[in-house]
């Protein structure tokens, strides 16, 4: 009798798991509105339980990120930003190289977008169109900068055996010491309090355009999608690109198929980092419209790791990734201004819906280890 | 746990049937093990072999049919549920945990314990008695890492931890695929030492030679169905072929007279090291030319794979020069030697050769990916190339038909025939090919045998690597016999008998059978 019910238990979880692994796309977003809700509600359990109002909690989430234009062009500047650093993290990943070094890349890039302004806007005349050539060229230097910074740790894996995980760390404080020297030490204006730059001139910037927000272009969220589908259309539709995934995948057979794997090492680092490189430009001109202390910044660069494998480093998916974590962002810091609930709460809640958003990814994990979910594999 | 009357079959299958959506993989097989006998499954990749076994050992829960284990009717739910009832399983991919030591994979999940502790005492010395009992050296081993011992070793180890485990029935499943000729004969002893000892043994295999010296009973599985259940000892090659195929085999093709034509790669004073630097190729000189099959014969490990990995890229050469028609290209890279028209089989196909997680579609586009008309440009031509997997699928006979499949979903024998097509149909002008029919079943492996052939009649210069014997002597046009990384000789198949072939494999020369050759050979 016994068997007979454990046998029934077991094909229904069958079903079930094998429905979750086989989820369209349509279903998966579906999957993720319903955890997300789900998540609030125990989030807002939570909250009530230490005595804070909880109503106020969710809305207050809510307002923070979509309520108003103004937070809306908050949560897409977070988004835009979270989504180019993810595009660098996922790329990397999927060609089996763990770089963490993707805040220092952002970093590098940046301060080499503001150097190209800083110098060559003596030497063009204060106009619109100069300022787009400034950005373009800011943007090359960033790109180019990043890139390099990238390609570093990748030669010393390729070449010399290091680990990059334990190379990009590293390079993350480096990129911030020595930007942060040579900033306070060549570029702070005399008499400067702040270890600031000067500001870019006002031509040096993205229009709002709808939004009217100085921080946020709707040019900037277009470059990071632009960036994404470049980056999917290489991944999916070019030879280098699937040497690229097949590397990730299994590097005995990549190498078999005419890669050679530590070109390719190095190939990804440099491209992630250019990625990197470019979302450090987009910082400097259309986040700060300056450049300042990089220890400051905020963790793109790291919250893009999350970003990534929440996404299941899938460039497509790095976008509605990056849009959760960019509106989960803008609504915990209106929190942070408006009521008067411990950050570490609003941390943890915000950490729950992650969670709840990756339970899918989770389940298919434990589909797979427990060898549930139909046994054709 | 034999607790039954010892007249009861220790297995009995009836009338399982098991599907895959619409695809019916055991069609009422009825099934039944004889207490301390062997009993061979033979049959065609995707005839079911293995199939039928992961229902028994209770990976797969059969749609219809009865388990009867000792003459009680069972359920398995998972392998755990076999392991108690006594039914161990020795997989063809062994499951062993490469950076545990050998002591801690036969203990897995197993550990005896003393106040909360593994007892590490009690654990060897129950391994040891099994050790003792078998004949196995494996506890010579027993702090040796899984990852640092030969395949031979590691499958020890696999029948240790199912004994450990107390099986009383073990399921060999294609056991031989990966062991050298005296390791398979080594095999053999352990297996009647085993049904010596009153225990039960299911063979899975489709090398029908094995099945008959080794199995007291034989049944052959065709689509899904049991076809027959035959005496071993009254039963013949040609009647288990033709139940396998459902039609006659030939088992000798026609000779072929010789006409190669220019010399299409030469190999000249080539040394190679192994990934631990040690010298594992030592000076090999020689020639191959077009329309022509260079076999090379030899026990697994005597640098054949260094060798053909310096010819097709795969390794760089620390020594010699590898031309190819004239030109120079031991300097190329693996990707220039794929364009200049090297084919290449791998001995490795599951790590090598395909890409597990991939489609047959992306699989068949490995080592194409800067080949015309696949890619164009920067950019690739799916269209191309998933017409490319169809037809290799079909022509190949590839079960499942369906290029979407991932590689992982294929047998081991399908897998093999998906990269050999891939492979042979890039219109190479040099082909290597390391085991081509390994894990493949009878009728597969004819057909790969006329392709070999039919390229060879076009003109393609072929190297051909195997531990087969006799599939080295059936195809070459000369045979080169490898050891400890030098070429013993290279003879004419038809002049030296298998057993000669043997000798030179355990390094004697023919002209000299009373010293080991030490001179580099190379007639060409």
């Amino acid at each position: 009798m016994s068997d007979a019910g454990a046998s029934h238990v077991r094909a229904a979880l069958d079903r079930i798991v094998d429905r979750m692994l086989r989820a369209s796309v349509l279903e998966r977003i579906v999957i993720a509105i319903v955890s997300t809700t789900l998540a609030l509600v125990i989030g807002a359990g939570i909250v009530a339980l230490s005595g804070y109002d909880a109503v106020e909690f969710v809305y207050s989430l809510v307002y923070g990120a979509v309520g108003e234009l103004s937070n809306v062009a908050f949560t897409l500047r977070q988004s835009t930003m979270l989504i180019l650093a993810g595009v660098a993290v996922a790329v990397a990943f999927r060609a089996g190289v763990l770089n963490i070094g993707v805040q220092g890349q952002f970093v590098v890039g940046g301060f080499a977008a503001t150097l190209a302004i800083l110098f060559l806007t003596p030497l063009l005349p204060a106009n619109t169109v100069a300022g787009v050539v400034l950005m373009v060229v800011a943007g090359g230097a960033a790109v180019a900068a990043g890139g390099a910074y990238g390609a570093l740790p990748g030669l010393m894996k390729a070449y010399a055996g290091a680990n990059e995980v334990i190379t990009t760390i590293m390079l993350n404080f480096i990129a911030s010491g020595v930007v942060y020297f040579l900033l306070d030490a060549y570029l702070r204006p005399p008499g400067a309090a702040a270890p600031n730059t000067e500001s870019f001139p006002d031509y040096v910037d993205l229009p709002g355009f709808a939004f009217g927000s100085p921080s946020f272009s709707v040019i900037g969220f277009g470059i990071a999608l632009v960036t994404v589908a470049v980056v999917y259309v290489y991944m999916t539709q070019t030879g280098s690109g699937y040497d690229l995934v097949t590397s990730g995948y299994q590097e005995p057979a990549a190498k078999y198929s005419g890669v050679d794997p530590n070109r390719m090492i190095v190939r990804t680092m440099t491209l992630s980092g250019m990625i990197a490189g470019l979302a450090g430009a987009l910082f400097a001109v259309m986040i700060l419209g300056y450049y300042s202390d990089p220890n400051t910044f905020p963790t793109f660069g790291f919250d893009a790791i999350a970003v990534s494998l929440l996404a299941a480093n899938n460039p497509l998916g790095v976008i509605p990734a990056g849009l959760l974590f960019g509106g989960l962002d803008a609504g915990g810091q209106y929190i942070g201004f408006t009521l008067d609930v411990p950050s570490e709460l609003v941390d943890g809640v915000i950490g729950l819906i992650v969670l709840f958003v990756a339970a899918p990814e989770l389940f298919r994990a434990a589909g797979r280890y427990t060898g549930l979910g139909g046994d054709a594999g | 746990m034999p607790e039954s009357t010892d007249n009861a079959p220790a297995v009995e299958l009836t009338d399982i049937t098991k599907r895959f959506g619409d695809v019916v993989a055991n069609d009422g097989v009825d099934f039944s093990l004889r207490r301390g006998s062997v009993h061979a499954v033979v049959g065609e990749n995707g005839a079911g072999k293995t199939t039928l076994m992961k229902v028994l050992y209770g990976l797969y829960d059969p749609d219809e049919g009865t388990v009867t284990v000792d003459g009680e009717p069972r359920t398995f739910e998972s392998p755990r549920d076999a392991i108690d009832a006594g039914v161990g399983m020795i997989h063809q991919h062994f499951q062993l945990v490469d950076t545990m030591t050998v002591l801690q994979n036969i203990v897995l999940g197993h550990e005896p314990s003393k106040n909360g502790l593994v007892d590490d005492r009690e654990a060897r010395e129950r391994v040891r008695e099994i050790c003792d009992a078998y004949g196995f050296s494996v506890d010579e081993h027993l702090d040796a890492d899984v990852e640092d011992l030969g395949l031979g070793v590691q499958q020890h180890v696999e029948i240790v931890k199912s004994l450990y485990r107390g099986a009383e029935t073990l399921i060999f499943d294609e056991p031989t695929a990966v062991l050298t000729p005296q390791e398979v004969e080594g095999l053999f002893d352990v297996m009647d030492a085993l049904t010596d000892d009153g225990r039960s043994l299911v063979f899975i295999t489709h090398k029908l030679d094995e099945a008959m010296t080794a199995a007291d009973e034989i049944t052959v599985l065709r689509d899904g169905s049991a076809v027959g259940t035959v005496d071993a000892d009254e039963t013949s090659r040609n009647e288990l072929a033709r139940m396998m195929v459902g039609r006659e085999v030939l088992f000798d093709a026609e000779p072929r007279e010789l006409s190669p034509g220019d010399v299409a790669l030469s190999v000249d004073g080539v040394c190679a090291d192994d990934e631990r630097g040690i010298r594992q190729v030592d000076d090999v000189s020689f020639a191959v030319r077009e329309g022509e099959i260079l076999g090379v014969a030899g026990v697994e490990g005597n640098g054949q794979r260094e060798l053909i990995e310096t010819i097709t890229g795969m390794r760089g050469a620390e020594r010699g020069v590898v031309a190819l028609f004239g030109d120079d290209i031991t300097e190329l890279s693996r990707r220039e030697r794929i364009e200049s028209g090297i084919a290449y089989v791998p001995g490795d196909r599951t790590r090598e050769g395909l890409v597990q997680e991939y489609s047959l579609v992306k699989n068949a586009l490995l080592g194409n990916q800067t080949v015309e008309p696949f890619a164009d440009g920067a950019f690739l031509d799916w269209r191309a190339i998933t017409d490319h997997a169809d037809a290799i699928v079909e022509e190949y006979d590839v079960r499942p038909a369906d290029a979407d499949a991932t590689a992982e979903s294929l047998s081991g024998g399908n897998q093999q025939k998906f990269v050999v097509g891939r492979e042979l149909e890039r219109n190479p002008s040099l082909l290597v090919a390391a085991h081509p029919t390994r894990g493949v079943d009878i009728g597969s492996i004819e057909f790969i045998h006329e392709r070999l052939r039919e390229m060879r009649d076009e003109g393609v210069a072929v190297v051909l690597v195997s531990s087969k014997l006799d599939e080295v002597k059936r195809l070459s046009d000369r045979t080169a016999v490898m050891y400890e990384g030098e070429f013993v000789d290279v003879v004419d198949p038809g002049d030296v008998t298998e057993e000669e072939l043997g000798l030179m494999m355990a390094g004697q020369s023919l002209d000299d059978p009373d010293t080991v050759a030490l001179d580099a050979g190379g007639d060409a």
